[in-house]
């Protein structure tokens, strides 16, 4: 759906990206990660036909970008980092300004409006001024006039940015109801974000892309999986019979204060099972069993000081 | 063109849902009224005068002629408060975005901008004709130049608007658009005097002339004396064309940055 050749944008002498290369399928929801000023918003402006790249092709369903602007502004709806309000406007007058802008029929205009203030739960402030709306709603109506005309492709540039916790969990759920009927391209740098909605990320950094995978395999090493186990004691030979499980990797205890220990095994429920029925039955008083979940912030964060990033 | 449409809509909507536009349609109907209400006693006494074998009486045309060019003068004053926002605030509420990833046609957002100001001007000088149902009903002015003003009036109008955008289009702060539009307006007023001035004092008539031709005074003159020349006509219209085309080159700048 989205392909990306060679994209190069510099700024004067400043390079903001560097011979970007990448794809998104149809259906695929992109997270693109990168600190502030990494250039993810430089790339969303040359797919959005904003402006145009200094070399390097760009295309949104078939159509090159720079060659078929119009064809490709059509398929696209584009939520800007600041989100492209009239604070004198109603909601609604807003919405049906930017149906008119984005050539939505007469006839199919005022459904359309119903069917986005809708999905973006505007309904309560459809008559009321923007000017007066909360971030979060204005945020809502940003999201709001991205998809009025039904585009094939959704480009959002931190979509959830000031919005409260409740509201960024709306935000997630309304994106991820959009899978498989849209594509969609999603900025952010926030980690927890892309875990919870994105099918498969884009680490940038200082313009180029240090990684390029899905999510699922991402940060893994091979198939292995981490489990924190909590305990009151550690039992006589815990460790080795932990060890002797089969599918375990490797046992450590860590015991400073508390006594924890990380299993290393195969991501397989029943080994889990096998973990939690050993510990229970050496009688160390089993806490809590939970799964490392920070491999992912480890290895974005690996992926950006690798680079020579300063990460404070 | 759908797009420029909508864009036109939403820009009628934003005058009207400020104050802006009642407020400058007030003072300038306000000031208007004074100087018609002038106008009127001038004619009155001078009649007056003559009624009773006293000196020369005063065409109600001459006069006609006098308060349009007035008006002429005072919609340079209006135009900078209807210009002002018109892409200044645009930038500054990050919207161009919107409108730049939409997809309108190359001269769409120029045109409709162009004609939401425009129209606003036109009305206000259409409320002017009150004037004109006052000169039949008291007087008899000559229709037909009353005509070729207000027609001269609508051409000069467009270029105030389209160099009030072009200006609007180059800063982000309304303010300053509107400061320099009002300074460029009035210059151009100024040309006039400053080519006749050079030619009256050097002789010299290269530039001279061409500074009188460049200023719209003298074009919109000749249409409230009732002459349609096909130079002030090309003179109009070639103004307005170019100037909004430099401000769709401006505005395209914005992407280039």
């Amino acid at each position: 759906m989205i392909e990306v050749k060679e994209l190069t944008k510099k700024y004067g002498d400043r390079t903001a990206i560097n011979q970007l290369n990448f794809s998104v399928a149809r259906g695929e929801i992109l997270g693109f990660l990168g600190q502030n000023g990494a250039g993810k918003t430089t790339t969303m402006k040359i797919l959005t036909g904003f402006m145009p790249a200094s070399s390097g092709t760009a295309s949104i369903g078939g159509y090159d970008v720079f060659e078929n602007p119009l064809e490709v502004k059509r398929k696209i709806g584009y939520l800007p980092e600041t989100p492209p309000i009239y604070p004198e406007l109603l909601v609604t007058e807003y919405l049906s300004f930017v149906a008119d802008l984005r050539g939505v029929p007469k006839s199919e205009k005022s459904k359309k409006t119903d069917k986005v203030i809708e999905l973006c739960n505007l309904g309560d402030v459809r008559r009321r001024l923007i000017g007066n709306l909360s971030k979060g709603f204005r945020q809502r109506v940003g999201l709001a006039q991205a998809l009025i005309h039904d585009p094939e492709v959704l480009i959002l540039d931190e979509p959830t940015v000031g919005l409260d916790p409740k509201q960024v969990n709306e935000a997630r759920n309304l994106i991820k109801g959009l899978r498989q009927e849209k594509t969609v391209i999603y900025s952010t740098h926030i980690l927890s974000e892309v875990a919870a909605t994105c099918d498969r990320i884009i680490v940038i950094d200082k313009g180029n892309i240090v990684a390029q995978e899905a999510l699922n395999t991402m940060g893994a090493t091979g198939n292995l999986i981490k489990t924190e186990i909590l305990v009151r004691r550690i039992g006589d030979n815990l460790k080795q019979r932990l060890s002797a499980v089969s599918g375990v990797k490797g046992v450590n205890i860590i015991s400073n204060g508390t006594h924890r220990l990380v299993v290393e095994s195969e991501a397989k429920e029943e080994i889990m099972a096998e973990v939690s029925k050993v510990v229970v039955e050496s009688q160390s008083g089993l806490i809590r069993m939970s799964p490392v979940q920070q491999a992912l912030e480890e290895y974005y964060l690996s992926l950006i000081t690798g680079k020579g990033g300063s990460l404070s | 063109m759908s797009g420029s449409i909508g864009i036109l809509k939403k820009e009628l909507r934003s005058y009207f849902y400020s104050p802006i536009a009642y407020v400058i349609l007030g003072v300038f109907l306000f000031i208007m009224g004074v100087i018609f209400a002038k106008f009127v006693d001038i004619y009155q006494h001078f009649n007056s005068v003559q009624r009773f074998g006293g000196g020369q009486g005063i065409t109600l045309d001459k006069l006609a002629t006098y308060l349009y060019q007035n008006m002429a003068f005072i919609l340079c004053f209006v135009t900078p408060f209807l210009t002002m926002k018109l892409y200044a605030e645009e930038k500054r509420q990050h919207t161009f975005e919107l409108l730049f990833t939409a997809p309108l046609r190359k001269f769409d957002l120029v045109l409709g901008k162009f004609l939401a100001a425009y129209s606003m001007m036109v009305f206000m000088v259409l409320v002017s004709f009150i004037y004109v149902f006052f000169m039949i009903l008291w007087g008899n002015p000559e229709l037909p130049i009353i005509g070729t003003t207000y027609l001269g009036l609508l051409l000069a109008l467009a270029c105030y608007v389209s160099l009030g955008g072009l200006i609007s289009a180059m800063t982000s702060s309304q303010a300053i658009a509107a400061v320099w539009t009002f300074i460029a307006l009035l210059l151009l007023w100024l040309l006039q005097s400053l080519g006749q001035g050079i030619t009256a004092k050097t002789g010299f008539v290269e530039w001279g002339p061409l500074l009188v031709f460049l200023s719209p005074l003298g074009h919109f003159n000749s249409f409230s004396e009732g002459l349609i020349h096909v130079k002030d006509i090309v003179y109009f219209l070639s103004f307005t064309l170019i100037t909004l085309y430099f401000t769709h080159c401006v505005v395209e700048s914005n992407r280039w940055r």
